[in-house]
């Protein structure tokens, strides 16, 4: 077993793993944190945040982990002076389009993600103020789901989890770059499409922007 | 008894009719836009039903493109250019001068030497500020002053070059007969390999490297995706290539084809060339009809089926990655990398996407030794590179130049210098994603990509757009953010948010204090470098980098006095 054993350098530390395994599962695996907004374990690796970007040696750009399998004898430094710097700019790029950070915990399991992070690194300063992207679809009078875009930062989890973990494809993403929206076919209300109301979309999302409805008459 | 067809019937036909060849999606979104004049719901959910294809997932990749419209009588309403170089030229007064007949603008629509280009359905027009409107070819790239000679170019002004016919007698297909006759698909690649030709859509990864990676990757059937998307503003070569040489862009991919052992060939051609299509259309047809394409060509026993297919408007589509997934019908994000197209490309298959200027040169490279291709460039560099110069300069216009030519010889030997009583002020490199060059730089400036790199910029695809001093660089460099922010995905984070609020700051917007209002800008661009996922969001901020650096006075008094 030993002589096959694949090991790289995590943070200067040998680790070993499997081939096949990224680096951001494997930090994960050895304790090492590394933030992410777009990461679900269900869901296949995305790349889309851009938050758990680490730096390699021998590669000149920061690469994502959670897109970036382990090759053996790989350097990776998950926290440097750059690396922090960019994650704290990108965190208060992020805030600035989203409107508030104070959600109901009650809005579903993941919806404190970003203010955690927003809270560790300091990123609430203010800076990058501009136009809001995304718009709350409250018009949507369905009893299960609220689609308070307003707070979407466009991780496209819920997304994804709808297609990749229940195979309904009802909703999607409309538009590009900071027009990006959520939406279902042809931008109906949700009980016009093919969504089945499993709530998994609100299970996932980092920021509160989809919530159940009914846990929040609690709030 | 009277038998009637009901619409979702004769739709469905439509779709059966085009759904068996390869990448059909792209193709049917075309039919159906131009049947109804948009991509009406119907539409949607006949293409949904017969294609297995969710349909909130079409209805999301659609929304993506800029020229699909979703919009009665859409298709056909004028679609007037307002990118950087027809902003100088009356693009926005045109604009104005059609908005009576429902025009909207769109991006650089690659006729930079000759603007402003104006789409009408699938018509190509020239306009002008009061809004008039010209049917005119494309441009003929003008001949260098100096005889200095071509490869890509070498053959391209001779009469009737586009015909078949024509082609033939001006020595085109020699290389393919040559490849398949006498030499092993080895043999070519070791040919291209030792000719130094290096990718010319601008990341200049050497063509013989990348060939033999497809030929060596396991997995069948393998493709040649000509790179036809010419978004990058002020450029607009492969369209002069297309429309006045098709055959050689055709005879570069069924090269390639031998070379790597790929049974097709995909031409993704930009939706704002609709005219090339039907050239590329007419030339594939002709070459099927004469055996250079299809089954045994040449009497040998290789097969090369191609294709082109018609984008939808998506500078992200030149991305390969981008490419291939809005080929295959999927909504056009880039994708991750590793693996790379050469293993995992179109359909997951070994696929060598190749650029337009690469594939022609390789056509001419197989009628020559490797020798007179390496020995065409100047001071050690190798080959040629087309640039494509507009804006304000005397004769804008297609060149092909050595490598290592002085950038100086070029602006004011070749096109003619500034227009009269003008000087020079800055000159934009790789169309807007190289930022710009000023100063000095302008004087001791090679074009050759360790000369630009060295002076902070790129080469790339050698767009270069020229500002003479009478114009603003803020409004130029806000009207490249904007381009950028137009055409950011939307799947990463650093460039989704970076461009628009890079925009917003070049628009007026954002911290009053200079040293603030540095300080964000700076951070971002940083940001978006080191982290955004492809190219774009990595090149965007070299505008506004080149701005501060080389016009700091201008950024103070437009921060400051507001």
């Amino acid at each position: 077993m030993a002589d096959n054993e694949l090991t790289m350098k995590l943070d200067g530390k040998d680790v070993p793993f499997t081939q096949g395994e990224t680096i951001f599962d494997i930090a994960q695996r050895n304790d090492v944190f590394i933030p992410t907004l777009c990461f679900d374990p269900r869901l296949k690796p995305f790349g889309s945040c851009r938050m758990c970007a680490v730096e390699v040696k021998g590669i000149k750009n920061p690469v994502a982990s959670c897109t970036t399998a382990a090759t053996a004898g790989m350097e990776v430094n998950t926290v440097t002076e750059v690396l922090e710097k960019h994650r704290k700019t990108l965190l208060e790029m992020v805030v600035s389009e989203n409107r508030e950070l104070e959600v109901s915990p009650l809005r579903g399991v993941a919806s404190q993600e970003l203010s955690i992070l927003v809270e560790k690194y300091g990123a609430k300063t203010g800076r990058f103020k501009g136009a809001q992207s995304g718009h709350s679809r409250l018009d949507d009078k369905n009893p299960f789901i609220l689609r308070d875009y307003d707070l979407c930062i466009s991780c496209y989890r819920c997304v994804r989890v709808c297609a990749e973990q229940e195979g309904d494809y009802a909703i999607s993403v409309m538009n590009r770059g900071f027009h990006t929206q959520i939406t279902t076919e042809f931008n109906l209300e949700l009980r016009s499409s093919a969504c089945t109301f499993c709530g998994q979309c609100v299970q996932t999302c980092p920021t509160g922007a989809l919530a159940d409805k009914k846990a929040l008459r609690h709030a | 008894m009277e038998q009637v067809i009901d619409q979702e019937t004769i739709d469905l036909l439509l779709i059966e009719q085009l759904q068996d060849s390869p990448a059909p999606l792209l193709k049917i979104l075309h039919a159906f836009h131009e049947r109804d004049g948009y991509i009406s719901e119907t539409a949607l959910r006949a293409v949904s039903k017969s294609m297995g294809v969710p349909l909130a997932d079409l209805f999301g990749t659609v929304t993506f493109y800029h020229h699909f419209s979703q919009q009665e009588n859409g298709f056909n309403k004028p679609r007037v250019c307002t990118g950087p170089v027809c902003r100088l030229n009356g693009g926005q007064e045109c604009l104005s001068a059609l908005a009576e007949q429902g025009a909207t603008s769109m991006p650089c629509a690659g006729r930079c030497d000759e603007p402003v280009p104006v789409l009408i359905g699938n018509e190509q027009w020239v306009g002008d500020a009061q809004g008039k409107l010209t049917r005119k070819s494309t441009p003929l790239p003008p001949v260098n002053p100096g005889k200095i000679e071509e490869c890509v170019f070498a053959q391209i002004r001779e009469p009737e070059r586009g015909t078949l016919p024509g082609y033939r007698r001006t020595g085109g297909y020699e290389g393919l007969t040559r490849a398949v006759k006498e030499m092993t698909p080895k043999d070519v690649i070791e040919h291209i390999k030792a000719s130094k030709l290096a990718g010319r859509g601008g990341a200049a990864f050497p063509t013989g490297v990348k060939w033999q990676a497809v030929a060596d990757a396991p997995g069948e059937p393998k493709s040649i995706v000509c790179n036809a998307d010419e978004g990058e503003p002020g450029c607009f070569k492969d369209r002069a290539i297309m429309d006045y040489d098709p055959f050689a862009v055709i005879e570069g991919m069924t090269l390639a084809g031998y070379a790597t052992g790929a049974a097709r060939g995909i031409i993704y051609l930009r939706y704002e060339y609709p005219e090339t299509n039907l050239l590329l259309e007419k030339a594939i047809a002709d070459a099927y009809a004469a055996n250079l394409l299809g089954k045994n060509i040449l009497g040998s026993n290789f097969n090369f089926e191609l294709y082109v297919r018609r984008g939808g408007g998506a500078y992200i589509c030149g991305e390969e990655g981008s490419l291939l997934n809005s080929l295959e019908g999927k909504h056009p994000f880039p994708r991750n990398r590793p693996p790379f197209p050469v293993t995992h490309g179109f359909e997951n298959l070994p696929t060598a996407v190749n650029n337009v200027e690469t594939l022609a040169a390789a056509a001419q490279i197989m009628r020559h030794e490797p020798e007179w291709y390496t020995k065409l460039g100047l001071n050690g560099h190798a080959g040629t590179k087309v640039v494509s110069l507009s804006g304000d300069v005397q004769r804008p216009g297609n060149y092909e130049v050595p490598f290592g030519l002085p950038l100086k010889t070029l602006l004011y030997d070749w096109a003619g210098g500034p227009k009269p009583g003008r000087t020079f002020q800055a000159v934009t490199m790789a169309g807007l994603s190289g930022g710009f060059l000023a100063g000095e730089d302008l004087e001791t400036a090679t074009i050759d990509e360790p000369s630009i790199r060295s002076k902070g910029s790129m080469l790339g695809a050698a767009g270069m757009i020229v500002l003479d001093d009478s114009r603003d660089m803020i409004a130029v460099t806000h009207n490249a953010m904007e381009f950028f922010a137009h055409e950011s995905c939307g799947k990463c984070f650093p460039c989704r948010l970076g461009t628009q609020r890079l925009t917003e700051r070049l628009s007026g917007e954002g911290p009053m204090q200079l040293q603030v209002w540095l300080e964000e800008v700076n951070d971002m661009n940083a940001a978006m470098k080191s982290f955004s996922a492809c190219g774009l969001g990595m090149a965007a901020p070299l505008v506004i980098e080149s701005l501060i650096k080389q016009f700091p006075a201008r950024v103070q008094e437009f921060v400051e006095k507001r």
